[in-house]
């Protein structure tokens, strides 16, 4: 804390400054309007220390006009001229038992610039305060603003003292006014950094201050007042009723926060934030709004493409049409760029010809649909063929398409970005985005565009393998399936002279249930397939399904397994046809599969019981049938067969693993 | 119905490009009952159906060199020749993806020959003939 020959000190300059008591100033109130915008904190006070409490000669965000000593945390400020800066209020050690802070309003967050008279006296600070822990603190620029509004209130302070002393003011005013200029100007900068300007509305008259930022961020010439509704003719119709209007000025309805768009004269569009407060009489009639204006496009715009990204990421996850894919990222690049026109063609790199497809236009832009040749519009093909995304900010100037930039001016092309897309080495299809209003590309921008060009490019990459694969996948099925046709017309041929036909027309049902775990097969891909497939498919090749309880949890097999799996289903349901419970009207099937054993090593057991047919013997003689079904899952034996009533039960078990192994 | 055509078999053209396979094709055909016409391409079939009366049911495949595959064929025989059954067969794996005419059977290659078998014995008892 201070000690007391400080505090005499501090009571003397306060007292000369002839300060504390007196009413609101709108000099100091912008000030801790300023520091809130600039810090960010919803809490800011021009605080003036006493022996017995703190008074604020400007505040915003806090109801109490002063506080007792005991709760200030300015006070601690004082020592220093440096900033004090407290990111977590409950965790200090001067501040964690501070009413404040224990109680409402819970402040947390706590940043004070000193005021420090001329004479090098501490009076009080400039503060910021946050209802929510800081840990980073404040930046630098916030830091030094805060600090710079700090000299600029003591600068007030000091002209107030003058202006009420003229005796004083002819000894000081030449060193006064050489540091307010110097102040002010740091000040200005600092809000200027920020990009923020400042406005005081006359509600009476409708007259505005504006700050030189303030007409900067209007696109306005600079001067110190204009008509409050000067702006209204910049603001896009449909914001129109965003900003503050005469009678809501007058009786004070206008809404403190609000963000609109405008026109700039070169027929840009800027995002417009403003903050405004108001200043009542005693009647609590509204006679000025005073706040202050930053132009947030960036923000905004930062904000779109991040959106733009995300939407992007969902849109070629979720296709599987290139077109589709080309059309939306063309689509999302040119809204979040406010371009005017966005699509893609299918390119041929011979003829050097683009065919475009259908675009996506802002009102009143024409259609590019149909065949284009690159070299009528400059040489930027060269680029495209390399692999490179082209951006042109200005056709007219760019030295790639200036020679022909009418052409390009006449199709409403200003600026042009061409991402292309290359299938198997091949340049085939060009993402484009227009605009009809020259512009500088930020770094942030080109990083947006060659990111949707990069993920774009791959997510077609993709898409076109998996096209491939799938007609590679369907060839080759016909052509197996071709295959087995033909073992089959040779086993025909080959055994037509033999008189049984039992072992021929099972070799040809084998050959079918071959075919049909290939079909289950290209049905995933050759990835795999469920049990439940194979064994309803089984059934239902015989007609048997509505005559079978099928039961068990869905578990995908490898295609090794599914194939042995497929002729040993076959060779059960042979069996129960030929002398099970299948063979007459009423016998059922019971087919269940589970998992057990260790979950390092899971089991599968499949079980097959049957119910309602013949009495069941075990048979004499070995086919391949039965040898088939000996051999078990995976053709390595594990199985139970009992040949009890109500029917013959077989029990199989195999490791999970195995089954699912691709090869 | 005139006298020599009680005793005479009802006709199967079957109509494959892979000889092998239009054998053994041949052989369940005749092995069902029926007389059986052969055909490699549509062509060969169109010209063979223009000269013929007696063809009761068209087997064909679908996937076929030539001007008409085996879709394409079975639409002009079901423009021209209305009475006339027909059966498809590919080994193409989707069915859905083939558009069997009206009143056609398919099958998947390597087909039932029990199951053809008998269907080509319902159509030719069910055509009347």
């Amino acid at each position: 804390m201070t000690s007391e020959r400080d505090d005499t000190r501090r009571l003397e300059a306060l007292a000369l400054y002839e300060i504390m008591d007196t009413p609101p100033e709108p000099e100091f109130d912008d000030i801790v309007l300023l520091a809130s915008e600039i810090c960010q904190t919803p809490v800011s006070l021009v605080s003036l220390v006493e022996t017995e409490r703190q008074w604020f000669k400007a505040r915003i965000g806090f109801e109490q006009c002063e506080t007792p000593i005991g709760q200030s945390v300015c006070a601690h400020s004082l020592t220093s001229s440096d900033l004090l800066v407290i990111p977590d209020l409950s965790a200090d050690v001067r501040t964690r038992d501070n009413r404040l802070v224990t109680h409402d309003p819970f402040i947390r967050f706590y940043a004070g610039a000193p005021l420090i008279s001329p004479e090098g006296v501490a009076i009080g600070t400039l503060c910021v305060i946050d209802k929510v822990a800081r840990p980073d603190g404040l930046n630098d620029t916030q830091r030094r603003s805060l600090a710079a509004l700090a000299r600029q209130v003591v600068v007030l302070l000091e002209m107030r003292r003058i202006s009420s002393r003229k005796d004083d003011l002819f000894r000081r005013q030449k060193r006064i006014s050489s540091e307010v200029r110097a102040i002010a100007a740091s000040s200005i900068a600092a809000q200027e950094a920020g990009g923020i300007g400042t406005f005081d509305i006359d509600v009476a008259s409708g007259r505005m201050k504006i700050s030189a930022e303030g007409c900067r961020i209007f696109h306005l010439p600079i001067q110190d007042e204009y008509p409050a509704n000067v702006i209204y003719d910049f603001i896009l119709p449909q914001d129109r009723h965003l900003p503050s209007a005469d009678r809501t000025r007058m009786d004070g309805t206008a809404s403190l926060e609000t963000e609109y768009r405008i026109h700039t004269p070169q027929g840009a569009i800027r995002w417009i934030s403003r903050r405004a407060s108001f200043h009542r009489d005693a009647e609590g009639r509204a006679m000025r709004m005073v706040g202050t204006l930053k132009d947030v496009t960036e923000e905004r715009n930062a904000h779109a493409r991040m959106q733009a990204l995300i939407r992007l990421g969902d849109v070629l996850r979720d296709t599987d049409d290139v077109q589709q894919a080309a059309f939306d990222a063309a689509e999302l690049m040119a809204e979040a760029l406010g371009a005017t026109r966005a699509g893609f063609g299918m390119v041929d790199p011979v003829a050097e010809t683009v065919l475009m497809h259908r675009d996506w236009r802002a009102p009143g832009v024409a259609t590019l649909e149909g065949l284009h040749h690159f070299r009528d519009y400059g040489s930027f093909i060269e680029d495209l063929r390399r692999g490179e995304t082209v951006l042109i900010g200005d056709v007219t100037t760019d030295p790639r398409t200036r020679d022909q930039f009418q052409t390009l001016l006449d199709i409403g092309i200003r600026v042009l970005v061409n991402v292309p897309v290359f299938d198997k080495g091949q340049f085939n299809l060009v993402v484009f985005v227009h605009s009809n209003e020259p512009r500088q590309w930020s770094d942030a921008e080109l990083d947006f565009i060659r990111s949707v060009g990069d993920r774009l490019q791959s997510a077609i990459g993709r898409l076109l393998a998996e096209m491939d694969q799938d007609i590679l996948n369907r060839e080759l099925s016909h052509r197996l399936k071709n295959t087995l046709s033909i073992v089959q017309a040779i086993a025909t041929q080959t055994l037509r002279a033999v008189q049984n036909r039992g072992p021929i027309e099972s070799f040809e049902k084998r050959l079918q249930a071959l075919s049909s775990a290939h079909d289950v097969l290209i049905h995933r891909n050759w990835t795999g397939a469920s049990i439940k497939d194979l064994v309803s498919d089984t059934l239902d090749r015989i007609g048997m399904l509505e005559r079978a309880d099928v039961s068990g949890p869905a578990i995908f097999i490898g295609p090794k397994a599914t194939q042995s799996v497929m002729l040993l289903l076959h060779e059960l349901a042979t069996n129960a046809v030929k002398y099970g419970s299948l063979s007459n009207e009423t016998g059922k099937v019971a087919v269940k599969w589970d998992i057990s054993g260790p979950a390092d090593n899971p089991q599968l057991s499949f079980s097959w019981q049957e119910a309602g047919g013949p009495p069941v013997t075990e048979p004499t003689q070995r086919g391949f049938g039965s040898r088939l079904i000996r051999m078990g899952l995976l053709g390595t034996g594990d199985v139970d067969i009992r040949y009890d009533a109500p029917g013959i039960m077989i029990v199989m078990r195999a490791s999970l693993s195995h089954l699912q192994e691709a090869g | 119905m005139g006298q020599s055509q009680m005793f005479a078999k009802p006709t199967v053209l079957v109509v494959e490009d892979e000889p092998l396979l239009r054998m053994m094709a041949v052989d369940l055909v005749e092995d069902a009952g029926f007389e059986a016409l052969e055909a490699a391409n549509a062509d060969e079939a169109i010209k063979i159906l223009e000269c013929r009366s007696d063809i009761c049911v068209v087997f064909t495949d679908i996937d076929m060199p030539g001007s008409m595959d085996g879709l394409l064929l079975a639409a002009a025989v079901r423009d021209r020749w209305p009475p006339i059954e027909i059966i498809l067969t590919s080994g193409h794996v989707h069915i859905s993806e083939v558009e069997v005419p009206h009143g056609g059977v398919f099958f998947s290659k390597p087909y039932d020959h029990s199951a053809l078998t008998r269907t080509l014995q319902s159509m030719a008892s069910g055509s009347g003939h």
